[in-house]
């Protein structure tokens, strides 16, 4: 392997997912050099796991794929994927400084192939929880198929080091003994990008702490209605069923100061809806509904695309679901009070059932980095109307929803205008 | 260094690595027995003609989750494939 101790680029990207990769391309296209350093073993952020994309309802892989090939080939790009970052500060006008660890892969990434025969020939089957815990993979594995790099990793909590994989690799490039390894990178700038994820399904003890039969996230969803997911095809998670009857249930963690997250996380009304149609193509006479509070379809197209919804034959209650319990034959019970029809307390069952979970930031910077983060742990601008990827640290920047909840298009959006006030920023240190 | 203190080095490195993992392999291990018991008991199941995720957790005493979750791993892996539609349930085949 390489040395790594000390690396000079001249930005350092904090995230590999689509703001990080966006914001790596554009000041790499400017020739600038740069660091993507990401903490999974796969660059591609959550948007390389989702199922298709609202309003145009494009396949996630295909538009994602692209962007990450092109950071992963780029001449001015550098891939560091999983690393832990432990501290990023400025040091001087012109230094930002990273101290990282490259975590163990057990695979030398400068022999693998990516043939993936060590994780055919592995005998021990993990949860994976990249397919939303619906199947399971090797203890050695590559993460996805579209995976970037096609570098795998042994997960060594699950290793009997029988020593199977090592016996079957054409390149002899399995490192049981692999250690993790210190480094530092020194820019001029940086970009965090640090996105998000779902809040827990174990919050709200109404909705059964994720004990309950066929409740599942938004997040498991999206992996159910990938064409490359777990079943390859739409079931209920008890017993194999095809649903009948599948519900959505909004705000289920989000507008709720009770789980102590009061906003709006912006995108669940549109990928439910998105979800929903996806569904409907997929099953065609099942009964789709989305329990709502309010739909907030705020960006281009997207009122169209709840317009379109409705004429599809999606049901829209507009009820806050106040319980989930088990019901009969492995079905989820819904409680709400019905605000538009008769009135009253309701109840109804579903094969399937959907929580709209919130989004809440992937990365706490405290005792990491000094960057200010707002009373909702968001990275916090202090230009947010004008320049909204400032940061309180002179040419950090942040982009994505690391700065707060927004859907793909605004993340892009965010994440050019990132790399523009980097490359401004590093015009002026000359 | 020789081939052959190579070799040796190797294996005391290999002694020190099990030892110092001794938990998670035990662990693996006991996961593994438990796992090839039930994948032996599903490719039994599935050996006459297809079954549904219900028919097979009948047969196999357990719970359909389990086998459904085991069901789809096999079929990542290309040892079970789908077979034919039973109702709104999906009917699961060897593949070989």
């Amino acid at each position: 392997m390489k040395a790594k101790r000390d690396l000079q680029f001249d930005a350092i990207v904090i995230g590999g997912g689509i703001a990080g990769l966006q914001s790596a391309l554009d000041l790499g296209d400017q020739g600038y050099t740069v660091a993507v350093v990401d903490k999974d073993a796969t660059i591609g952020g959550k948007m390389i796991r989702l199922s298709k994309v609202f309003p145009t309802l494009d396949c996630a892989s295909c538009i994602t794929t692209p962007k990450m090939s092109s950071a992963a080939h780029h001449e001015n790009i550098t891939l560091f994927t999983y690393c832990t970052l432990n501290n990023l500060d400025r040091q001087t006008p012109d230094k930002v400084v990273a101290q990282l660890i490259q975590e163990a892969r057990y695979v030398d990434p400068e022999k693998c192939i990516g043939c993936r025969k060590c994780e055919y020939g592995c005998p021990v089957y993990v949860e994976d929880d990249e397919q939303g815990g619906f199947n399971m993979r090797k203890a050695i594995y590559i993460p996805f198929s579209n995976a970037i790099p096609q570098i795998p990793l042994l997960d060594v909590e699950n290793c009997s080091l029988c020593g199977k994989c090592a016996k079957v690799c054409p390149t002899d490039a399995i490192r049981y003994d692999m250690k993790p390894e210190e480094f530092s990178i020194t820019a001029k700038t940086a970009v965090l990008a640090t996105g998000f994820e779902l809040s827990s399904m174990e919050q709200k003890p109404q909705y059964g702490l994720d004990r309950l039969q066929n409740v599942v996230s938004s997040m498991q969803m999206e992996r159910l209605l990938a064409p490359h997911g777990p079943y390859n095809r739409v079931l209920r998670p008890s017993d194999g069923k095809e649903p009948d009857s599948i519900a959505y249930v909004q705000c289920a963690g989000s507008r709720d100061e009770s789980l102590g997250i009061p906003y709006c996380s912006r995108v669940c009304c549109m990928y439910a809806i998105k979800q929903a149609m996806l569904l409907s193509g997929a099953l065609p006479l099942a009964d789709i509904t989305i329990y709502y509070m309010d739909i907030r379809a705020f960006g281009k197209g997207y009122e169209q695309f709840y317009q379109n919804a409705k004429a599809m034959g999606i049901e829209f209650v507009k009820a806050k679901v106040a319980k989930i319990t088990q019901g009969e034959n492995q079905t989820a019970k819904l409680r709400y009070e019905d605000q538009e029809g008769n009135g009253g307390v309701m109840e109804r069952e579903h094969d399937l059932v959907i929580l709209s979970l919130g989004i809440v930031p992937q990365w706490d910077p405290e005792g990491i980095c000094s960057v200010g983060c707002g009373q909702d742990g968001f990275i916090k601008s202090i230009m947010p109307k004008i320049a909204p990827t400032v940061t309180n640290i002179d040419g950090v920047y942040t982009a994505g929803v690391a700065a707060g909840p927004k859907d793909i298009v605004d993340t892009i959006t965010e994440a050019g205008a990132a790399a523009m006030e980097a490359s401004n920023y590093m015009k002026s240190l000359a | 260094m020789s081939e052959e203190k190579k070799q040796s080095t190797a294996t005391t490195d290999m002694k020190k690595l099990r030892q110092e993992r001794k938990e998670y392999i035990s662990g693996a291990r006991d996961k593994m027995k438990g796992q090839n018991k039930i994948i032996k008991a599903l490719k039994e199941a599935l050996s006459g003609d297809p079954k549904t995720i219900p028919e097979l957790a009948e047969i196999m005493g357990m719970k359909t989750d389990t086998v459904l979750m085991y069901v789809s791993t096999l079929k990542r892996y290309g040892i079970i494939g789908e077979g034919p539609k039973d109702g709104d349930y999906f009917k699961y085949e060897l593949t070989k």
